[in-house]
């Protein structure tokens, strides 16, 4: 039996997973990240690893800051900038992109920008940054989902999944043929969606949790696949990797919040 | 465009002779060395009413409109101090109606400054977002926030965004000369389009080098020196944010500025003291170093890690070569302009 594992984690490797070698990916800060870093290591080290900052073919050697973190890596292969790595994208030349969710629908439309009214919000989230185009352009999405929340209507629109489900997305003629999420994971799961009705259904569930725990979060009569799976426990050389790379990612936000600030006021009393 | 030679100011100096009342203001940095210095000092200075153009509003963005600097913003992306629990200036401004905000992504914000950029009046973006709410719901811009037209080639319909010129850029670059020719590396995101697109700007940087390393590194100037009204040289100017080859991201500074960022009293207490409370840039370091000691500041100093020397080198500099003969004919100077005389080709 391998060592014990953080929930953080089982998460970050099963996002790795998505990471195939030889493909062109775009990270996202965060959980992304840590996984691009723990797939070049381990699963795909042919993998181009881009940000949207212009930033191509990094070796990571910390977790980023943010998407334009040069100081996370000794150097770079290409120094583009921003307006080419999206029109790069827009020319089919990004295998796999990862954004994060405020709020999602059954068919993978993303709201990142506003709860409550757009004009006078209850919370204003960041907003879109490139998760609209990503989403569009990208061959595949994958969406971490650590907050957030599932609902039946967006209040706010920001990012195009598979619209009203079905063929709706190729329908509509502004999409590449086969782009759109293919994988949505949260702390409890792993989706994917139908091929056919583009509706997402439960495809993997992590130890522990049963799939009552996911229907709890879930407001329409979520799908369950006829072949679920639980998430395998992690090895020790990718528990190692992980904890090595990016101890907050292994503690969890909160965590390592809480033990930031912690030394943070040790610093401040001294 | 200031004179030539006479560009080396004072933030103070470059902000109050370049940045009005209802400017079009935008930060060229990109998330990353945001120009803080120069943000301060548009602070200090209560200007108003500006329409503030930024690709990604972190701390500078909430510091500029905390401070009521701000009527109008055009973002992709806005910062939260403290996840859900937390706010921001952004989000009180709203809802009080203080501010108006115009939201693109990425990729529409980044090319209305390359259509500003290059002179053309619109320009093609990715037509994906047609279907999505940031082409639905609009505000200050209205019709013109997006305007779907015919392509003529292929008969498709194309999204299409409306070209910007801010009045004036503010922006901070690791290096730059005299003359102004700015010098930035590392995730160059859209900082070029930025300043280029805008009618005035103003460069603050790290270091004033002499214009000789400018000419050895053509490859890392980003904004040519005819194009620059105000040079001013700021150690730390992006501090709290980083500079490559300079210094870290001061996760204590940012640390404070979050903390306090979630409430507007709070933010309104950081800004007296660090902003409103230091004359200048150099004041607000001291006062660091002052309050909390030089270990923070020094434990994120950068450690060198060179870029590989690119030859500009080459084989000679004269048509004449070592013996003193023109390169291509053989001839020294004195037999070639004995030749011109014999010719015929001399005149008295």
């Amino acid at each position: 039996m391998s060592k014990p594992y953080t929930l953080q984690e089982l998460l970050v490797i099963a996002v790795a997973k998505e990471i195939h070698d030889f493909e062109n990916v775009i990270l996202g800060v965060g959980l992304p990240t840590t996984a691009g870093a723990l797939a070049k290591a381990l699963y795909a080290p042919h993998a181009t690893l881009m940000m949207e900052s212009g930033i191509i073919d990094f070796e990571p050697l910390l977790p980023l800051n943010h998407i334009a973190d040069a100081h996370s890596c000794r150097g770079f292969s290409y120094a583009t900038d921003l307006f080419s790595a999206f029109t790069m994208t827009y020319r089919g030349f990004v295998d796999v992109c990862f954004l994060g969710v405020g709020q999602v629908d059954r068919y993978g439309n993303l709201n990142t920008t506003a709860i409550g009214d757009y004009y006078k919000p209850t919370m204003r989230l960041p907003g879109s940054g490139g998760a609209a185009d990503f989403i569009s352009y990208a061959k595949r999405t994958v969406l971490t989902m650590l907050g957030g929340s599932f609902v039946n209507k967006l209040d706010y629109f920001t990012s195009p999944g598979y619209l009203e489900g079905g063929d709706s997305r190729k329908k509509s003629g502004l999409f590449p043929e086969g782009s759109g999420p293919t994988m949505l994971l949260n702390t409890k799961g792993i989706f994917r969606f139908d091929p056919v009705t583009k509706e997402m259904y439960l495809a993997q569930i992590h130890p522990r949790v049963t799939v009552d725990d996911v229907r709890k979060d879930i407001p329409w009569d979520l799908k369950v696949a006829d072949d679920l799976s639980e998430t395998p426990h992690p090895t020790d050389e990718e528990i190692d990797f992980i904890r090595c790379f990016a101890p907050a990612m292994s503690a969890g936000r909160e965590l390592a919040m809480e033990l930031t600030m912690a030394n943070l006021m040790k610093q401040l009393k001294s | 465009m200031a004179e030539r030679n006479g560009k080396v100011v004072s933030a103070k100096e470059a902000i109050s002779r370049n940045v009005h009342d209802g400017d079009h203001l935008i930060i060229g940095n990109y998330t990353v060395g945001s120009c803080a210095a120069l943000v301060y000092e548009v602070i200090r200075q209560s200007r108003k009413k500006l329409t503030l153009y930024s690709q990604s509003g972190i701390f500078d963005v909430e510091a500029l409109v905390g401070s009521g600097c701000i009527d109008r913003l055009v973002t992709t992306y806005c910062l939260r101090a403290g996840g859900r629990k937390g706010g921001s200036a952004v989000e009180r401004a709203l809802n009080a109606g203080t501010l108006e905000l115009e939201d693109y992504t990425n990729f529409q914000y980044n090319a209305r400054l390359m259509a500003g950029m290059h002179g053309f009046s619109y320009i093609q973006v990715l037509e994906g977002a047609m279907v999505t709410d940031l082409f639905h719901k609009r505000s200050f811009m209205g019709e013109d926030k997006y305007r779907v037209i015919k392509c003529p080639y292929t008969g498709k319909n194309q999204l299409t965004v409306p070209a910007a010129n801010p009045d004036v850029c503010i922006v901070h670059v690791q290096r730059a000369d005299k003359f102004g020719n700015a010098q930035y590396w590392g995730a160059l995101g859209s900082v070029a389009a930025a300043a280029l697109a805008s009618k005035r700007i103003i460069v603050s940087c790290e270091e004033i080098v002499e214009h000789d390393v400018i000419q050895s590194s053509p490859h890392l100037t980003l904004i040519p020196a005819y194009r620059v009204d105000a040079v001013v040289e700021i150690p730390w100017g992006a501090n709290p944010t980083e500079v490559l080859g300079y210094y870290n991201m001061d996760q204590f500074m940012y640390g404070l500025f979050m903390a306090a960022d979630g409430t507007a009293d709070g933010l309104k207490a950081w800004l007296d003291e660090w902003v409103y409370g230091c004359p200048n840039h150099e004041a607000y370091i001291n006062h660091y170093i002052q309050k909390f000691g030089s270990k923070c500041l020094d434990g994120i100093r950068a450690k060198a890690f060179y870029s590989a020397p690119a030859n500009y080198g080459s084989a000679f500099t004269s048509r004449w070569d070592t013996e003193g003969r023109e390169r291509n004919m053989g001839l020294t100077l004195d037999e070639f302009e004995l030749t011109l005389k014999q010719r015929g080709k001399l005149y008295e």
